[in-house]
């Protein structure tokens, strides 16, 4: 259900009134009755663009100035609540009004002054239920969440004042999606990914070992480049049990002396370097054999998951999480260097599935993602989007694996792969902090 | 605790002072140290002050290190610190490229970036907040338990900012015209050069100048990404009054004449830019140019001492100019040895990069020393000069390395193999300003 890329591209449907949050930033109070935080897509929060520059050093000292006192004012129930958030070097963080009716809240970021203030967040017992990031003195930012009924804290991390509390009264009007859930879907959603994968990893793993003990080398070198497409899409959860993937994709530097070289790459080394399929039909079964063992595995972990079984072995949220960064990282270790394909020289093929890997882990954590930092998710979607669009341009049909090979890779591209990869890496990485405490 | 910095209380930026810091060098040692001169700082290892207290290490050496460690150059002021600073002994220079088109994602990046300089130069971590299990931390973290040592950050923009990207185009300065055909750029590696933003790191510790080019280009991820970047690791100029001239990797002292903080009106007529730029964004900054500069190593060291002489104009060891007297008297340009030849070459160094040979021009010169290591391929020793300057009008760069570069006898010794301009705006005022506020807003 996740081969399609569709869920890592996910829009966030909400049109905001953007120009409302800027106006009422400002400390206008005019725009209360407009709806900023209107929602039309279950389950996503709107994604406010509202960053706004001040259009001098006066306006945003006003900003800070009044924006502690009346700014806001009291709302009228039924009303979507703004609430002015400022955050100075003395003070710290204050928000006001500091208790709002329960529904959708827009909160209007304000860093005055507060030089080691990065981001706000909206927290209620330790989960985060809201945040704005990226913040710094003399910029305006916001966010909506909706709130229901409660008490909450308004978080500064850094601040001199770092934590005040904030109301919400009443029942919220629309309920949102619970971000626990939402993870625990996020789990099931990843595990039908892996068993999907592992599942395409066996069909394609079985024509190479034909072909290799048919001595059909053209073929073998294509089943080859077909298979490690799916084992790079999951070597996160390949790696999460330790003896199978050494077994599988260990390279020729990192095997220990009086340890048998087995896998990917010793058949890689035969049919692209040696060009004979000849003395692989051992190593052929038994990465079969292996392969099929990681199946068997993966379908319990994901069996668990399933269940929602309590102190199983399963997926969790933030290693979903842990895992699209991992994938990434493998990306910027081994496959920008050229090492990880030493002899079919396929390694932007790798390079592609692992990026594939990590989008689909990311998109099914979008749901919760979305309610918590909508702006922080629809940036890495942005990011991946920018990063696949550049791998597109190297594509060669002619080659096997569809891809450039590496050594025609000028240091150019090199270059732009590797910053494009960063610019998803880091963000990206914000990810399991968030929804560890979700 | 100025008092022991000659000439910092001349300025009303870039200003010195042994501030204490929240992450202090030697933990729980905070020994005031007025009155200890820079100076004496110098060849002192930091190993032997990093002893615990009751060893029997000379006092005076200790609070020499520690004063060192711990003194902050002030951030916030009228004018960019690290122009006029005295010369740190570090330096990590890089430029950027933007990856994104959005006119307010670069101001916000300069928000933040004004943000980490500000607590960088004050020897703080990028934020005091706690980092959750879960999450990456926020500073990396390599600066920790080091002291500020001094660190200034200095922000340029390069001319490519104000292309059509970012509806900049009718803010750029004329005088920001990018640096090009200039005699001697045959050699320029276009990766090497330019970039539409830079940073200019520069302390007394190459750890503290790491740490804050690499965590400003982590910020910067998604919204720019490095295009080139250099590290030096001698200070090659002097720019405060009392500091002593360094010497180049040819061994002779360079930039005697260089222009002192102390020297306000040299300052006004040849660094800041002032009333007269067309671009209002621009007063109070300056224009920096950098150029790498490859030495051929190798080749000098088989020159005899005449010729190395004859090339600077000046004696090697002692820095005196080849007319007599000591490093700081004037050179006798007009001398005649006896065969009625100029005792300054007509050719050399010395000479043609005089403000008496160039209707009065000068540069506050701010370059380092620099090595790469090897060159790969040849196994040369990959070393040089990594030129900075700051001046108020590019054209006085130009007037200068065009006169260099077509007649200058180092040429036979030295390439430039990178260059870039870019043009530094004032001062960040305090916090809630940013680096180039005026441009963008």
């Amino acid at each position: 259900m996740f081969s399609s890329r569709a869920l890592g591209r996910a829009k966030v449907a909400a049109a905001v009134a953007a120009t409302a949050l800027v106006l009422s930033a400002c400390g206008s109070s005019d725009e209360a009755g407009s709806t900023p935080a209107a929602t039309t897509t279950a389950g996503a929060t709107t994604a406010s663009d509202a960053v706004t520059v001040d259009g001098s050093p006066e306006s945003s000292e006003t900003a800070g100035a009044t924006g502690g006192e009346t700014t806001g004012g009291s709302q009228a129930a039924g009303e979507p609540g703004i609430v002015t958030i400022t955050v100075t070097e003395a003070d710290g963080c204050v928000a006001s009004p500091d208790t709002v009716p329960a529904g959708p809240i827009t909160f209007n970021v304000t860093n005055v002054d507060a030089a080691g203030v990065t981001e706000v967040e909206v927290v209620s017992e330790q989960r985060i239920r809201g945040e704005r990031e990226n913040l710094a003195p003399g910029f305006d930012a916001s966010f909506s969440v909706k709130l229901d009924g409660g008490s909450y804290e308004v978080y500064c991390p850094g601040a001199t004042t770092e934590r005040q509390p904030f109301t919400v009264t009443g029942e919220a009007a629309v309920t949102t999606g619970n971000i626990a859930d939402l993870l625990q879907q996020a789990t099931v959603d990843y595990a039908a990914y892996i068993d999907d994968q592992t599942g395409f990893l066996v069909d394609a793993t079985k024509p190479l070992v034909a072909a290799i003990k048919a001595g059909n080398l053209e073929e073998a070198q294509k089943a080859y480049a077909t298979a490690r497409v799916f084992y790079e899409r999951i070597e996160p959860v390949a790696e999460s049990f330790g003896d199978l993937d050494p077994a599988i994709d260990l390279r020729i530097g990192d095997v220990e002396a009086g340890v048998e070289w087995t896998g990917f790459h010793p058949i890689e080394k035969a049919l692209f370097e040696g060009k004979t399929t000849k003395g692989l039909d051992k190593l052929a079964d038994k990465l079969m054999a292996d392969i099929l063992d990681l199946q068997a595995r993966a379908k319990e972990l994901g069996a668990n998951t399933s269940a929602d079984t309590k102190g199983a072995d399963r997926y969790k949220p933030d290693e979903v999480a842990n895992g699209a960064v991992g994938l990434l990282a493998e990306v910027q270790q081994s496959k920008i260097s050229g090492e990880e394909e030493a002899y079919s020289r396929i390694d932007l093929l790798d390079f592609e599935a692992n990026v594939e890997g990590s989008t689909q882990a990311f998109a099914v954590l979008r749901p919760a993602l979305d309610e918590i930092d909508p702006e922080l998710a629809k940036n890495i979607s942005t990011k991946f989007d920018t990063l696949q669009a550049l791998l597109a341009t190297h594509k060669d049909p002619k080659q096997i694996g569809g891809y450039t090979l590496f050594p025609d890779l000028s240091d150019k591209d090199l270059k732009a792969l590797a910053d494009a990869l960063a610019a998803v890496a880091e963000p990206l990485a914000k990810i399991s902090g968030k929804i560890a405490t979700a | 605790m100025t008092d022991a910095e000659p000439g910092t209380e001349a300025q009303n930026d870039g200003a010195v002072t042994a501030a204490t810091s929240r992450r202090r060098f030697l933990r729980g040692s905070a020994i005031g140290a007025a009155g200890v001169a820079v100076g004496a700082a110098a060849g002192f290892g930091i190993t032997e002050a990093v002893r615990p207290a009751e060893t029997k290490v000379a006092p005076t050496a200790f609070e020499i290190e520690s004063a060192r460690a711990n003194r902050v150059v002030d951030f916030y002021g009228p004018r960019q610190a690290g122009v006029v600073t005295p010369q740190q002994d570090r330096l990590m220079f890089a430029t950027f490229d933007l990856t994104t088109t959005d006119v307010d994602e670069v101001a916000r990046l300069l928000g933040r970036w004004s943000a980490m300089a500000a607590r960088f130069t004050e020897g703080k971590l990028l934020t005091d907040a706690e980092v959750r299990p879960g999450a990456a931390p926020y500073d990396t973290g390599e600066a920790m338990d080091l002291g500020p040592y001094s660190l200034t950050i200095t922000v340029g923009f390069g001319p490519s900012l104000f292309d059509d990207r970012f509806g900049l185009k009718d803010k750029m300065p004329a005088a920001l015209k990018p640096l090009t055909g200039l005699a001697g750029d045959s050699a320029l590696r276009p990766e090497l050069s330019d970039g539409d933003l830079c940073i200019q790191a520069c302390a007394d510790d190459p750890q503290v100048v790491f740490h804050a080019i690499r965590n400003m280009s982590r910020a910067a991820r998604g919204t720019a990404v490095l295009r080139w970047s250099q590290l030096g690791f001698g200070r090659a100029s002097a720019t405060g009054a009392g500091q002593s001239t360094p010497r180049n990797l040819f061994g002779f002292k360079d930039g005697t004449n260089n222009i002192h903080a102390d020297d306000t009106p040299a300052l006004a007529d040849h660094v800041w830019v002032g009333e007269e730029s067309d671009q209002d964004w621009m007063v109070d900054g300056s224009y920096l140019v950098a150029r790498k500069i490859r030495m051929e190593i190798e080749q000098w060291d088989t020159d005899n001492i005449s010729d190395q002489e004859r090339i600077f104009g000046r004696i090697k060891t002692t820095g005196a100019p080849l007319t007599g007297g000591d490093e700081f008297t004037p050179i006798d340009f007009q001398a005649k040895d006896d065969t009625d030849a100029p005792v300054i070459d007509i050719a050399s160094h010395v000479r043609l990069s005089s403000p008496e040979e160039n209707n009065g021009i000068r540069i506050l010169r701010r370059g380092y020393n620099y090595t790469d290591g090897q060159d790969s391929r040849t196994g040369k020793l990959a070393a040089g000069l990594f030129f900075i300057s700051f001046q108020q009008h590019p054209d006085q760069f130009r007037v200068l390395q065009n006169r260099l570069g077509s007649n200058d006898s180092l040429n036979e010794y030295i390439a430039h193999i990178g260059s870039g301009l870019f043009a530094c705006p004032p001062g960040v005022s305090a916090s809630g300003d940013w680096f180039g506020k005026a441009l963008f807003t």
